[in-house]
C-alpha cells in the first residue's frame, strides 16, 4: 500500500510542470495585454490553446496516478 | 483509505442499466443513454427556437443568433472562407460536448466520463480533419502533405495520426474524470452546500473551456491539413 501512495505521488508531481508552464504563458499574456491592450482578443485565444496544452501533462499524470490507485491495490 | 477507494471506484464504473434482448442481447451502457439524453435536449431545444422565427429578433432568438453568429465567426475565423462546409459538424460537436460536460450540474452522470466516448470523438475528429485535407488538396496533395516540411519527417507525421486523437481524446477523459472525481470526494465528505459552489467551477467553467479546447484543437488541425502550398 505505502509503495503505491509513493507511486500515485510521484505521477502527480507532472503537476509541478504544468504549473510552471501555465504560469510562464499567464505573466507573459499579461505583458502582451498591457502592451496591445486592443490586441486582447487573440491573446486572450493563443493563452487558452497554451494553457489547455500545458494543463495536459497534469491531467495525464493525474490520469496515471488514480489508475495507480484504482487498479494495484 | 480502502473504504473510500472502494466507493469511487464503484462511482467510476461505466454501468450497463439495461441490455436490448435481440441478438443474444446487446448491452446498453449509461454513456449512451445520457447521449440520447442530450440529443432529445438539442432536438427539442432547436424545434422549439426555430418555430417562432422573425426577420428581426427578438428575446430567446437575440441570444441563439448571437451565440450561433459568435461559433460560425470563431470557426470561420480559423478555418477561412473554405472551412464555410465544415461548419454545421463542428458546432454540433462543440454543443454536444459541452451539454454533455455540463449535466454533471444536474446531478447526471457526464458520458465524456466514458473512454469509449471521449475515443469516439476523438477518431472522428482525426477522420474529420484527414477527410478535410483530402477534399480541399486531393488524394495526391494529401499524401504529399506527409512529406512537409522535409522528407525524413514523414515518420513523424504518420505518427502524429495516432498522437493528435490520442491526445486529444486523453484530455477532455481526463479532465471530466477528474473534475468528477473531485465532485464525488466533496459530495461525500460534505454532502450540502459546498458541492454546489465547486460544481460551478469543475462542471460548468471547467467543461465549456474543454469543449471549446477539443474543438478549437480539432479546427486548428483541419486549417492545418486544408493550408495549400
Amino acid at each position: 500500500m505505502g509503495l503505491i501512495a509513493i507511486g500515485a505521488g510521484l505521477a502527480v508531481l507532472t503537476g509541478a510542470g504544468a504549473g510552471i508552464g501555465i504560469g510562464i504563458a499567464t505573466s507573459k499574456a499579461a505583458d502582451a495585454i498591457a502592451k496591445q491592450p486592443e490586441a486582447k482578443g487573440d491573446i486572450n485565444k493563443a493563452l487558452l490553446l497554451g494553457c489547455a496544452l500545458a494543463e495536459a501533462t497534469a491531467i495525464y499524470g493525474f490520469v496515471i496516478a488514480l489508475l495507480i490507485i484504482l487498479f494495484l491495490k | 483509505m480502502g473504504d473510500l477507494a472502494d466507493k469511487l471506484m464503484e462511482e467510476l464504473e461505466c454501468r450497463t442499466p439495461f441490455t436490448i434482448p435481440i441478438f443474444g442481447g446487446i448491452p446498453v451502457p449509461e454513456s449512451c443513454i445520457m447521449t440520447w439524453i442530450i440529443m432529445a435536449v438539442l432536438v427539442i431545444g432547436s424545434i422549439i427556437f426555430t418555430k417562432t422565427m422573425k426577420v428581426v429578433p427578438k428575446g430567446a432568438q437575440c441570444l441563439v443568433e448571437g451565440f450561433i453568429c459568435w461559433m460560425d465567426n470563431f470557426f470561420l475565423e480559423i478555418l477561412g472562407p473554405k472551412g464555410k462546409k465544415y461548419l454545421p459538424i463542428l458546432e454540433t460537436l462543440l454543443l454536444y460536448i459541452g451539454i454533455s460536460n455540463v449535466i454533471g450540474l444536474f446531478g447526471l452522470r457526464p458520458p465524456t466520463k466514458d473512454l469509449g466516448v471521449t475515443a469516439t470523438l476523438a477518431i472522428f475528429a482525426i477522420l474529420l480533419i484527414q477527410y478535410s485535407g483530402i477534399r480541399e488538396k486531393g488524394a495526391k496533395g494529401w499524401l504529399k502533405g506527409f512529406k512537409e516540411p522535409m522528407a525524413f519527417m514523414l515518420p513523424l507525421n504518420v505518427l502524429e495520426l495516432v498522437i493528435k486523437p490520442l491526445s486529444l481524446c486523453m484530455r477532455l477523459f481526463g479532465n471530466v474524470l477528474g473534475a468528477f472525481v473531485i465532485m464525488e470526494l466533496i459530495k461525500l465528505i460534505v454532502p450540502v452546500g459546498l458541492p454546489l459552489v465547486f460544481s460551478f467551477y469543475f462542471d460548468v467553467f471547467d467543461g465549456c473551456i474543454q469543449a471549446y479546447v477539443f474543438v478549437f484543437l480539432t479546427s486548428l488541425f483541419m486549417s492545418e491539413a486544408m493550408e495549400e502550398e
